[in-house]
């Protein structure tokens, strides 16, 4: 260790002032903050002692994608083989088949992404942000295996750029950079990135690789949701029980299938309060409500998915991965206390709309989670100004 | 019952006036800096959105449509040609009177709104809707409420974005993008969350 830090302190003067590479400091500090803690400190006024930055806390986050990383693997690999009929019992053969199809995309989602960013950050001379690595992560895990490498690219430089860059950086923009990135290819390409062709990579013809978002909305009206799921077979061992989509063995975006691994995630993030457990909790209430709710009304001549009990939705699609590391984002939620309940609550609610009433998109976490984005900052300043109403109250009484 | 809600939320949500149509920009750009004042300038376009729409109506039915003079006994005459002409008169007789109305019941909006109120006359979200409730075929009762629904969108659209703006003043934007630029380029955004919504059919 002593050894890294007197090489970096060796070269460290020519980037500084005057050095020779003077332009260049913001990437000399931020690997050099990468690999040591910063001995920077707050030169005057009064200032808050923690151990926790934004590095740290961007870090976290990135530990707690892990699982979803991993399982994600697996599962890539899992779906192709099954979809040409292989053998699927070497656990560790598919994780590596999968791996090959996600590093990839992950690898070309920060060096894009990160070229923006050093960009902006020798230019307009401030730091490189960590904020990046979560936002270079999460957006290949929303992203269908089998998407080209170049909308990789272009997507995650609409989403630095436009997303987050154009506002200053890190902790100033106002919709989350990795949704931005995703919704701008949904728009853009639409034919790439749904659709049921999408989901499973080189997948052969005559094998639905339907998602089960797709085939719950298939469900004739006023008819049975859960048992168009159980029945739903494609001519191999791929199977949408319930316990299929919790643990996410279903074809889906990168690594956003598994509930299991995203309730892991949200553990670590809750443990360390890097994540609001308030967000997570009322996304999910607002979700199982609204579902439940709609339960009631099911049957009849109205869409047979109306039936899908609140569990099941919950298990499938990107809801789960939404709730936990999309919703959570501290950034372009809401920050007043009460005003995180409200919109955590509104986009569980929001996301089973659009889920069952819009036929153009299966699935509605993104845009729920995008248009309460927009939305939030109007429901902190009601919240801020009730509670001075109601101290002005106090003090008036 | 079921119809009218119907077009409420779609002139709210899935056709908002001014994020799916881009109409009544110039007033949404410039008045969106404090929430207040946003919600002042909503307020209004929603009373004269409310007002307008099923005068334009009447007249449309009554005066201008082809074959409307029937009752008069001229049922030949088609005097569509003028429905610009009248609708604009109706609107700015419309905006006139909330001015009026402002100016005496709350002075400080009236002052901070400045030269935006009298523009009323001239938001294409206004003209817009007029228009539209005449291509959609509406019936009294709905022109009512699709005007009504269309001011309570362009409402939210404006308080949102003020909202943003207010929030945004702690943000480091490149100078050249300061003021209108990063503006127009939020309004892009919100576009890209309300089109959560495109497709739903009511």
């Amino acid at each position: 260790m002593k050894f890294i830090r007197k090489i970096l302190d060796k070269h460290e003067h020519h980037f500084l002032k005057g050095g020779k590479f003077e332009r260049f400091y913001p990437l000399w500090e931020a690997q050099d903050t990468f690999l040591f803690t910063s001995n920077h400190v707050t030169k005057q006024g009064p200032h808050v002692r923690d151990s926790l930055d934004s590095k740290r806390l961007m870090s976290i986050v990135v530990l707690a994608l892990v699982p979803c990383v991993l399982f994600g693997a697996y599962n890539t690999g899992l779906q192709e083989a099954w979809a040409h009929q292989e053998p699927t019992g070497d656990w560790f053969g598919l994780f590596w088949r999968g791996m090959i199809t996600m590093l990839p995309i992950i690898v070309v989602s920060y060096a894009a992404g990160g070229f923006w960013e050093l960009i902006f950050a020798v230019v307009r001379k401030h730091e490189i942000n960590e904020g990046f690595l979560v936002t270079g992560l999460l957006f290949p895990l929303v992203c269908p295996p089998s998407i080209p490498l170049w909308q990789v690219a272009v997507g995650v430089s609409f989403g630095v750029v436009i997303g987050k860059e154009i506002f200053g950086g890190t902790g100033m923009n106002i919709l989350n950079p990795a949704l931005t990135a995703r919704a701008f290819l949904y728009f853009s390409y639409p034919a790439q990135i749904s659709g049921d062709k999408v989901w499973i990579l080189a997948q052969p013809d005559g094998i639905s690789g339907a998602t089960p978002l797709n085939v719950a909305a298939m469900t004739a009206n006023g008819g049975d949701a859960v048992a168009t799921l159980h029945s739903f077979s494609n001519g191999t061992d791929l199977t949408y029980g319930f316990w299929d989509m919790f643990w996410g063995t279903i074809p889906g975006s990168l690594g956003e299938t598994s509930a299991a691994a995203c309730l892991i995630g949200a553990l670590i993030l809750i443990i360390t309060g890097v994540g609001s457990w308030r967000v997570i909790v009322s996304v999910l209430g607002g979700s199982w409500i609204t579902a439940a709710l709609l339960n009631l009304v099911a049957g009849g001549s109205l869409p047979g998915i109306l039936s899908l009990p609140p569990h099941y939705h919950l298990a499938m699609g990107g809801l789960m991965f939404a709730a936990v590391y999309m919703a959570t984002d501290p950034v372009s939620a809401a920050r007043t206390t009460k005003g995180m309940y409200i919109y955590g609550f509104l986009i569980g609610a929001l996301t089973i709309l659009i889920r069952l009433w819009n036929p153009a998109y299966p699935e509605g976490a993104m845009l729920a989670i995008l248009f309460m984005n927009v939305f939030a900052p109007l429901i902190d300043h009601y919240v801020v100004n009730a509670n001075i109403k109601r101290r002005m109250k106090r003090v008036a009484s | 019952m079921v119809d009218l809600i119907s077009i409420a939320t779609k002139a709210i949500f899935v056709e908002n006036i001014l994020l799916s149509f881009f109409l009544g920009m110039c007033s949404f750009l410039a008045c969106s800096k404090k929430i207040e004042t946003a919600m002042g300038l909503g307020m209004a376009v929603i009373f004269v959105l409310g007002v307008t729409t099923p005068i334009n109506w009447l007249i449309n039915h009554y005066l201008l449509r082809d074959g409307a003079l029937a009752w008069l006994g001229y049922p030949n005459v088609n005097l569509s040609f003028l429905q610009f002409i009248c609708y604009i008169a109706t609107i700015a007789a419309m905006v006139q009177l909330v001015e009026m109305v402002m100016d005496k019941f709350a002075p400080a909006l009236y002052q901070s709104l400045g030269i935006f109120l009298p523009l009323i006359a001239v938001n294409c979200a206004i003209l817009g809707t007029s228009l539209f409730m005449g291509t959609k075929g509406y019936d009294f009762t709905e022109s009512t409420v699709f005007g009504l629904s269309s001011g309570v969108g362009w409402l939210m659209a404006i308080v949102a974005m003020a909202a943003i703006r207010t929030k945004l003043q702690y943000s480091n934007i490149p100078l050249g993008l300061r003021g209108l630029g990063i503006t127009m380029l939020i309004t892009g955004l919100m576009a890209l969350g309300f089109m959560s919504f495109i497709g739903i059919n009511l």
